[in-house]
């Protein structure tokens, strides 16, 4: 029989309890918002002081984890009652570190080395194109190009565009305030249109459900109520360890130390805090890492390649009747619901893809076991450990683990490279996503902002891209290539991307191409400090 | 009929052609050594009065029928070791330098032991647990890295090469081959008594007998490298840990365990703060559970895999594939690869950048490097269900310390003061799965035994194959 908390001879995870008044919303718990505008600014030389006058006039416009948290939960109750919620807008700030630098001599002592050199000198390690006349390659890049870098970047979220403009002139007056100038400004949005009577609404350009499994970060948001829990909890505290370890069903919750400087980051042993994430120098506390990557998408290409390759497979033994769509949903380890591929391989199932109760709900080495006192109706996923169901090489693998071990050893490493993702689209929709050809009114313009919240460059948003996507042997073979994000930036490799998936009777097939239908066109590191550091060290 | 005809040398390398009949020696050595690991696996079933199912075989004696898949296992060359104990920027600094054997899993607070000097403070092992080693060769005069060599070759090939007996099989070689290979790779200076061990070194199983072959003499340490050296970096610790993992394990309520930390804990079979061990253990187990037969791919050995070199920037806009070279093994089975700027393009490797950092140390390049061995799993037709093992042993941890999983030990031991027991209930699939449908799910295991030292006894097997430590 399940143990319950209120038996349990064990101890539940101790959570510290967050200062919510001092994180940025944009941080923790994320703005999530359906509208949103990035906009960069440049201090140029010789203008610090204007640049201090900006962020000590945008400061008290930054919203902290406090409101947005609150906005979180008025939403998902207004959702819950089918009632109306007043719209808000949030406000994020975050700095590059040549932007920290110009505010406060201070910021030369930030440990992180990637941050240091930036988006630009680690474009390589990421995998970028290093052929100049390449759309991906730095010299085009569309924001943060050599010359161009950004001192700071704004976040401006709403549940509308017009709260989103509201926000947006507020940040344009403070620039004029301060005599300053946006530098680059793009819009993005969620995804609302419907096709064929099927809703994309949160769907990335591709066709597939985005951000479906996202950590779930542990803390508390008062000292007063010990289940006062930022991140939700799902399970029945009947059920433990299952209730303390999880969020959702398969939402892994993770020590806020992963997100957040100075807080207790992973241990060993996911129910116990590790160590507490360095904060140096100390006004860094409190902050996060922000990571802002243009991401220009190529859907035709996509399906182009993914209905030549079904069928080019269709022929083959083992691989009978795939179609374009199951064979993109294989690569990227979901069909286009968000439902996972091994809890339903043969076709997708719509309610399994929108229910937050089910569709994180897997595992990969071992079959997955109904959980007590969940309505979960789907089929369960059985163990996949060699990918013969779902590839080692479809996208959800490559940077999620989850209960396999990888390169790096056991699952604690999974647990420390995880990144909550905070990005949204930028341009219109195709009419019909999946149609390899056709007209295109906004001439391939569209993509992911993608936005991650880390408590280290390196060790997570890095680690993933270069170690896991884009690398053919890690996390696990017989694996390859992430089809959908990876790169191949091995300087003998041309850019060939390779990988295995297997069809009925184990019968193997090795997919490969050279071209990209994910195209790097700009970003940056950045770091979105508390806003007592804003105050009181960089605006000040 | 086996599935092979014979075990092949390590990346079919030609070195054991040298001697007439070496080869030979070498496919029944690990024939020897896999039988060695099969008998310590029944013992362990017979010991747990279960009938013995063992999933485990010897590929050049059985070929089960079956669809098969070979899965390569892989993983990073920087030991994770070093990264949880000290944090990334020591443990490079930490890599980079040989140990004396008397550190080996007793990491002192303090300096080297000055008086009396046992051999053990006087032999040196590079601190390198993920089957992969590394020596960094600078410039004297302005310690610039002029090279960094990368090897993983098993010191059981130079062991057969010199003769003797090596994990319970004797060979008949010719140490003038050992010499020669020296001679060939790290330098002519070598001579042939700088390789015999003038003493025993022991450090909890005998790593070279005195008058044989010293795997830590000073051209594989102090003055040179030619392959693996540190205490778990064996072949035959290799292969009977892929031997231990295709058991299948269950806790005291018969439910499975499928967790790798949890299995690696509860086993015993390997260090849990490594990368390889629980990843090995973890991979062959999930394969085991199914059902499948499972071995490791002929030829057995340990191999780099591959190196990254994205994102690897030159001063002269030349060639980044140039400064690499396999030297030994082949291109996706490495044993041997050398790093280094070619002559007369004017820089060092302390020139060249990785992601815009100039590298400072060998761990930096080890970080890009891939290690691998490649399993075998054969699903059979007529697959039984695996008879299952009751766990032996559980881990713990310091909760100030709490990024290290401590060493397991047998249950019914008592843990050091403080420390607590580590993974309670998770490696049934951590909040995956009520302990119901885990009850209705498991096995049916063997009776269950007494707590204590009694119940480890009963079930811990005799190994005659030296352990992955």
């Amino acid at each position: 029989m399940a143990r319950s908390v209120h038996d349990n001879p064990f101890v539940a995870p101790v959570e510290p309890v967050l200062e919510l008044e001092d994180i940025q919303g944009a941080a923790v718990p994320g703005f999530l918002k359906p509208f949103q505008t990035l906009i960069g600014v440049r201090c140029l030389t010789g203008k610090e002081t204007n640049f201090r006058k900006f962020v000590r006039g945008m400061s008290p416009n930054v919203s902290d984890a406090r409101v947005t948290l609150k906005d979180r939960r008025d939403n998902r109750e207004a959702r819950k009652e089918r009632t109306a919620k007043e719209p808000i807008t949030l406000i994020g700030l975050a700095f590059s570190f040549r932007g920290l630098y110009k505010l406060t001599p201070g910021a030369s002592s930030f440990g992180s080395e990637a941050f240091r050199i930036g988006m630009l000198g680690r474009s390589e390690l990421l995998g970028d194109p290093t052929d100049p006349s390449d759309e991906g390659h730095p010299s085009n890049w569309k924001v943060g190009q050599p010359g161009q870098e950004l001192d700071a970047l704004v976040l401006v979220a709403g549940d509308t565009r017009e709260c989103v403009e509201r926000g947006c002139q507020l940040v344009l007056k403070e620039l004029d305030a301060a005599s300053m100038q946006v530098s680059w400004r793009e819009d993005g949005a969620v995804r609302h249109d419907t096709i064929g009577g099927v809703s994309f609404k949160g769907h990335e350009h591709f066709g597939f459900n985005d951000g479906v499994s996202q950590p779930g970060i542990r803390g508390l948001a008062s000292k007063d109520d010990p289940a006062d829990f930022i991140t939700d909890r799902h399970l029945s505290p009947d059920d433990v360890p299952a209730y303390w370890l999880n969020g959702y069903p398969g939402q892994t919750l993770v020590w806020p130390g992963e997100f957040l400087l100075g807080h207790p980051a992973s241990s060993v042993d996911p129910m116990l805090p590790g160590r507490i994430t360095p904060a140096d120098p100390p006004w860094v506390r409190n902050g996060s890492f922000l990571v802002f990557r243009r991401l220009r998408q190529d859907v035709r290409l996509f399906w182009h390649f993914m209905h030549s390759e079904a069928a080019r497979l269709a022929h083959e033994e083992g691989f009978h009747g795939l179609t374009a769509e199951k064979f993109a949903s294989m690569l990227v380890g979901r069909w286009p619901s968000g439902a996972p591929f091994n809890r339903t391989s043969t076709y997708d199932i719509p309610g399994l893809g929108k229910d937050q109760m089910a569709n994180n709900y897997f595992r990969f080495d071992s079959d997955t076991l109904p959980l007590e006192g969940v309505k979960d109706p789907y089929p369960m996923a059985k163990a996949d450990p060699a990918g013969t169901t779902c590839p080692l090489a479809a996208h959800i693998r490559k940077v999620n683990t989850r209960d396999s071990g990888s390169d790096t050893g056991s699952q604690d490493s999974t647990y420390k490279r995880r990144l909550f993702r905070a990005g949204i689209p930028f341009g219109k929709p195709l009419d019909d996503p999946f149609a390899p050809e056709g007209n295109d009114p906004e001439k391939g313009e569209r993509g992911l902002l993608f936005l991650s919240i880390q408590a280290s460059i390196e060790d997570q948003f890095e680690f993933l891209c270069a170690r896991w996507a884009n690398d053919p042997s890690r996390p696990k073979m017989p694996g390859g290539h992430d089809f959908i994000i990876g790169q191949n930036g091995a300087p003998d490799g041309q850019g060939t991307r390779r990988c295995v998936i297997f069809g009925s009777n184990l019968k193997e097939s090795h997919i490969s191409t050279t071209r990209r239908w994910v195209i790097p066109t700009g970003g940056g590191y950045f770091f979105l400090p508390s806003k007592s550091a804003l105050t009181g060290v960089l605006g000040s | 009929m086996g599935l092979y005809p014979k075990f092949d040398p390590p990346a079919h390398m030609k070195d054991l052609d040298r001697v007439p009949g070496l080869a030979d020696q070498w496919s029944k050595a690990v024939s020897h050594w896999f039988d060695a690991t099969l008998k310590a696996e029944a013992s362990r079933f017979q010991k747990s009065k279960v009938d013995p199912y063992i999933q485990y075989f010897n590929p050049v004696k059985e070929h089960p029928d079956g669809p098969l898949i070979e899965q390569a296992i892989t993983w990073n060359a920087f030991p994770k070791e070093l990264l949880r104990q000290f944090g990334r920027e020591r443990a490079m600094a930490e890599a980079d330098r040989l140990w004396p054997l008397s550190w080996y899993r007793k990491y002192p607070p303090s300096g080297f032991a000055v008086a009396p000097a046992g051999v053990l403070d006087q032999t040196f092992y590079r601190p390198h647990d993920e089957y992969c080693e590394w020596r960094v060769f600078r410039d004297e005069a302005t310690g610039k890295i002029k090279k960094v060599v990368f090897v993983s070759e098993p010191p059981e090939f130079y062991r057969a090469l010199w003769g003797g007996w090596v994990e319970g099989f004797h060979f008949d070689a010719d140490p003038a081959q050992v010499l020669a290979l020296y001679r060939e790779y790290v330098s002519p200076e070598v001579q042939l008594k700088d390789l015999v061990a003038s003493e025993t070194i022991n450090v909890g199983g005998v790593l070279a007998t005195k008058g044989a072959y010293n795997p830590y003499n000073k051209w594989n340490t102090t003055h040179g490298i030619m392959h693996l050296c540190a205490p778990p970096n064996t072949l035959a610790a290799e292969i009977q840990l892929g031997g231990d993992a295709s058991i299948v394990y269950v806790d005291d309520h018969n439910r499975l365990l499928v967790e790798p930390d949890v299995l690696v804990c509860s086993t015993g079979y390997g260090g849990p703060d490594r990368s390889s061990d629980p990843t090995i253990g973890g991979t062959v187990n999930a394969l085991a559970r199914l059902g499948a037969r499972t071995t490791l791919t002929n030829p057995v050995g340990l191999y780099m895999d591959h190196i990254d070199l994205a994102g690897w920037s030159v001063p002269d806009a030349g060639s980044v594939t140039e400064l690499v070279k396999v030297v030994r093994g082949s291109l996706d089975s490495i044993e041997r690869l050398e790093v280094e700027v070619p002559a007369g393009r004017g820089f060092t490797l302390s020139e060249v950048t990785i992601g815009g950092e100039p590298i400072r140390f060998g761990g930096q390049i080890a970080e890009c490097i891939t290690v691998k061995l490649v399993a075998t799993a054969i699903i059979p037709p007529d697959r039984r269900k695996p008879t299952p093992v009751r766990w032996t042993r559980h881990s713990y941890i310091d909760p100030a310390f709490p990024i290290q999983l401590q060493r397991s030990i047998p249950f019914g031991k008592p843990t050091p003061p403080g420390s607590v027991q580590a993974l309670i209930d998770q490696g049934l699939g951590a909040g995956v799965g009520t302990e119901k449908h885990m009850e209705e799910r498991a096995f049916e295991a063997e009776p269950a035994f007494e707590a204590g030292e009694a119940a480890f006894e009963a079930v811990e097997p005799e190994f005659t194959l030296t352990r992955r430590i």
